[in-house]
């Protein structure tokens, strides 16, 4: 199991203006705000706690299949490693920023997980399904060494992606904004 | 307010955030804000943000919890203007 978030800065950017009166308040508690105001590059520190609280979020539909939003009760902790807490689960979070997007990874503990961003800047809204589709296999089949013919992809009732290699599934976990796509398997 | 008077009042909420212009055109209780309208999963907080604003309410976060299409916003918004 693993989930993961992708988000585009620069579109971010245009998206979303967290500095509107009440934004944080409604994602981020007193710590993590404290966090964001402490930062030199607070729109980045922003966008990296809720790309963690995301990725965890998508972890743990994974192990309780659900579906809600309330991103401020996933709550992130950056000393020692980073994790995130949402009542009593618990998970790592591996998170990886560039000048264009940050990705982050959420994990039970101790398991790898392995990811690969996309660019989806000239694949049309269409076809970005099917590309996903066949790079989430791609990944699998090389991390596994599983041939690509005996595996197939399908997603759950709650929309999480699954592959099958013969009569076994495994969750994976993707993400899309704007111009990058990402995939995580475990 | 009526149910049509509440979505005539989200729909332009709503608006600036879709991403499929499709499935806004034929909105309706049933459609959901991420799954339809493609909307952002950060953007749904400018949406909550702007329903406290246009019907002056305060949302919870327990509120926001199921504010994940058009019915629960609606039933939302009514049960706190008649609180």
């Amino acid at each position: 199991m693993v989930g993961n978030d992708i988000v585009d800065i620069e579109l971010a950017k245009r998206q979303s203006d967290w500095q509107r009166p009440r934004y944080l308040d409604k994602i981020f508690n007193l710590q993590e705000q404290q966090l964001i105001y402490a930062s030199n590059e607070p729109t980045i520190m922003v966008w990296k706690l809720w790309s963690m609280k995301e990725a965890a979020y998508k972890l743990y539909t994974q192990v309780c299949p659900s579906r809600f939003y309330n991103p401020k009760a996933f709550t992130c902790n950056l000393k020692n490693g980073e994790t995130v807490r949402y009542k009593s689960f618990l998970c790592e979070t591996n998170t990886k920023t560039t000048i264009h997007y940050i990705l982050s990874e959420a994990r039970l503990k101790n398991k790898l997980t392995t990811s690969k961003v996309i660019n989806l800047e000239n694949i049309s809204h269409m076809n970005q399904g099917k590309t996903f589709e066949k790079e989430a296999l791609k990944l699998f089949a090389t991390e596994r060494k599983y041939l690509e013919k005996n595996l197939k992809y399908a997603k759950t009732p709650f929309g999480v992606p699954l592959i099958y290699y013969k009569s076994k599934k495994y969750n994976i976990s993707i993400s899309h904004h704007g111009k990058f796509g990402a995939i995580a398997i475990a | 307010m009526n149910k049509d008077e509440l979505i005539a009042k989200l729909k332009p909420i709503i608006a600036p955030y879709v991403q499929d212009e499709e499935a806004f055109k034929n909105l309706t209780e049933d459609t959901d804000f991420v799954n339809d309208l493609k909307i952002n999963s950060a953007n749904l907080v400018d949406i909550i943000l702007d329903i406290e604003d246009e019907f002056n309410i305060r949302l919870e976060n327990e509120d926001m919890e199921q504010m994940l299409n058009v019915r629960s916003a609606m039933a939302i918004v009514t049960s706190k203007l008649n609180s």
